[in-house]
C-alpha cells in the first residue's frame, strides 16, 4: 500500500541527519542541528507510529521533553565552548 | 568520589551525583525499552555537569566530544527501539535490528570498533571522574546489552576489544590512556561475560571496579597522571609494592585478587568450546601484562633508581594502602572460606 512509503521517509531523514553529524563541518552548531534533525525525524516517526496503533501521544510528549533537555545541554556545552575558546570552529581543538 | 566532592568545595556536583546513580536504576529496572533510553538520557544529562568545568580548556572539550557521541548514540538507540517496535520483531535476537542495537549501546560503552572518544576523553578528566565513568557509565549499557544482544556480532566485538585495548596501550606514557586501554580490554571479558550469565558479569564486574578503585585512589593520591612521574619520586617500598600489586592484579595474575574473575571466564569459555576465543583471551593478556610489568619492574630489581630531590612522604594514608594491598593479595583465598 502506498501509505506504508512513509516508512522510508523517516529511514531517510535519519540516515541523512547521521551523515551531516559525522561529516567534517566548521562549526559546531551545525553538528548539534544535525543532532536536532534526527530528533526531528524520530518524532515524525513516533507520530505515526502511534497513530497506527491507535495509542495515545503521551510517550511522544515524554520524548520530546527528553530530546529538547539534550538539545538545551548541547547548546549550554556550546556556550561553554565559545566563553572559552572564544568561537564554536572545529579547529580550535587542540588540547585532546 | 563523594569525598572529593565534599573536600573540593562542589557540593553543588552531589546533586547531579545522585541523579547519576538514580538513572542506572532507572535504565536497567525498565520493562519497556523506552524506559531504558529514558534512563540513558538522564544519565547523559547528568554526567556532563560533573565534568564540565568552564575556567578549564581542556573539561571543555572534553565535556563536547563526551556529550557529542552519548547523544548520538542514544538518538541511534532510539530509532533502533522504534523499528524493532514497528516491526515487532520482539523474539528473535539474531537479527540486523539486534546488530544496531548492540552498536549503539557498545559506543555508549567505549567498545571497539567504537572506542575512539574514549581514551581522548579519560585524558581529559581527573582521576575521581574517571572513576566515574570507567565503572558507573559501565553498567546501565552492559545490563540493556544483556537483554537483546547478537551473539556472532558480539563475539567478532569481543575480540576487537581484546586486540586494541592490548595493543593500543603498547605506546602510551600517559597512565590515564593507559588505563583506559586497559578498561576497553577488560570490556571484551566483560561483554563475553554477559553472554554466559549475568551473575558472572556482576562479579567480573564487582571485582574490576574494586580493583580500578584501588589503582585510581593510589593514584589520586600521589597526584600521578604521567609515567615519568613514577620514576622520579622518591617512593617509599610498600607504595612500590602495592603499585606492583594493583598491577600485576588488573593484568590477571595468580595469586592475586583479578586472577579469579579471568578463571571463571576461562572455564566459562572452555566448557562452551570457545577455543579460539580462549587463545585470543590469553594472548592479549599477554600483552596487557607485558607493558604494566614494563612500568615498575625496574623499581624492584637490585639496581633501581632512586632520586634524592623529591621526597614523596606518604606519612598518613598508609592504611589505605597497606588494606588495598591485603585485599589484592588475600581475596583470592579468603574467598574459599566463604561458604564453610
Amino acid at each position: 500500500m502506498l501509505i506504508y512509503d512513509i516508512w522510508f521517509l523517516f529511514i531517510y531523514m535519519f540516515f541523512v541527519g547521521n551523515l551531516i553529524f559525522v561529516s567534517k563541518n566548521k562549526h559546531l552548531l551545525v553538528v548539534l542541528l544535525s543532532l536536532e534533525f534526527i530528533v526531528l525525524s524520530i518524532f515524525f516517526f513516533f507520530l505515526v507510529l502511534l497513530m497506527f496503533i491507535d495509542y495515545d501521544m503521551y510517550m511522544l510528549m515524554v520524548f520530546l521533553v527528553f530530546s529538547v533537555c539534550e538539545g538545551s545541554l548541547g547548546l549550554s556545552i556550546l556556550v561553554s565552548m565559545i566563553r572559552s575558546h572564544g568561537n564554536d570552529y572545529f579547529q580550535s581543538f587542540s588540547m585532546l | 568520589m563523594f569525598f572529593f566532592i565534599l573536600t573540593n568545595n562542589n557540593s553543588n556536583k552531589m546533586f547531579f551525583l545522585f541523579i547519576l546513580f538514580f538513572s542506572t536504576l532507572i535504565s536497567i529496572s525498565s520493562n519497556s525499552w523506552f524506559g531504558c533510553w529514558i534512563g540513558l538520557e538522564i544519565n547523559l544529562l547528568s554526567f556532563i555537569p560533573l565534568i564540565s568545568n568552564s575556567k578549564n580548556l581542556l573539561s571543555v572539550e572534553t565535556s563536547l566530544k563526551y556529550f557529542l557521541t552519548q547523544s548520538l548514540a542514544s538518538i541511534n538507540f532510539l530509532f533502533m527501539i522504534l523499528i524493532k517496535f514497528s516491526l515487532l520483531k520482539n523474539f528473535n535476537m539474531n537479527n540486523i535490528i539486534s546488530i544496531m542495537m548492540n552498536s549503539s549501546l557498545l559506543m555508549k560503552m567505549g567498545s571497539a570498533p567504537f572506542h575512539f572518544w574514549f581514551p581522548n576523553i579519560v585524558e581529559g578528566l581527573s582521576w575521581m571522574n574517571n572513576f566515574m565513568l570507567m565503572t558507573w557509565q559501565k553498567i546501565s549499557p552492559m545490563i540493556l546489552l544483556s537483554y537483546y544482544f547478537n551473539k556472532n556480532f558480539l563475539i567478532f566485538m569481543i575480540i576487537m576489544n581484546l586486540i586494541i585495548g592490548s595493543l593500543g596501550g603498547l605506546n602510551q606514557t600517559s597512565l590515564r590512556k593507559l588505563l583506559a586501554f586497559s578498561s576497553i580490554n577488560n570490556l571484551g571479558w566483560m561483554i563475553f561475560s554477559i553472554m554466559i550469565s549475568e551473575n558472572l558479569w556482576l562479579f567480573y564486574f564487582l571485582i574490576y571496579s574494586m580493583m580500578i578503585f584501588m589503582m585510581i585512589s593510589l593514584f589520586f593520591l600521589m597526584n600521578m597522571y604521567f609515567m615519568n612521574q613514577l620514576f622520579i619520586n622518591n617512593m617509599n617500598f610498600f607504595i612500590k609494592l602495592n603499585l606492583l600489586i594493583n598491577f600485576l592484579s588488573l593484568g590477571g595474575l595468580p595469586p592475586f585478587m583479578g586472577f579469579m574473575p579471568k578463571w571463571i571466564i576461562i572455564n566459562f569459555l572452555l566448557i562452551n568450546k570457545f577455543y579460539f576465543l580462549t587463545f585470543i583471551f590469553m594472548m592479549t593478556s599477554l600483552i596487557i601484562i607485558y607493558y604494566y610489568i614494563r612500568i615498575i619492574y625496574s623499581s624492584f630489581m637490585f639496581n633501581y633508581f632512586k632520586m634524592k630531590w623529591v621526597n614523596l612522604l606518604m606519612k598518613n594514608n598508609m592504611s589505605l594502602i597497606n588494606l588495598s594491598s591485603f585485599i589484592s593479595i588475600s581475596s583470592m583465598i579468603l574467598s574459599t572460606f566463604i561458604f564453610m
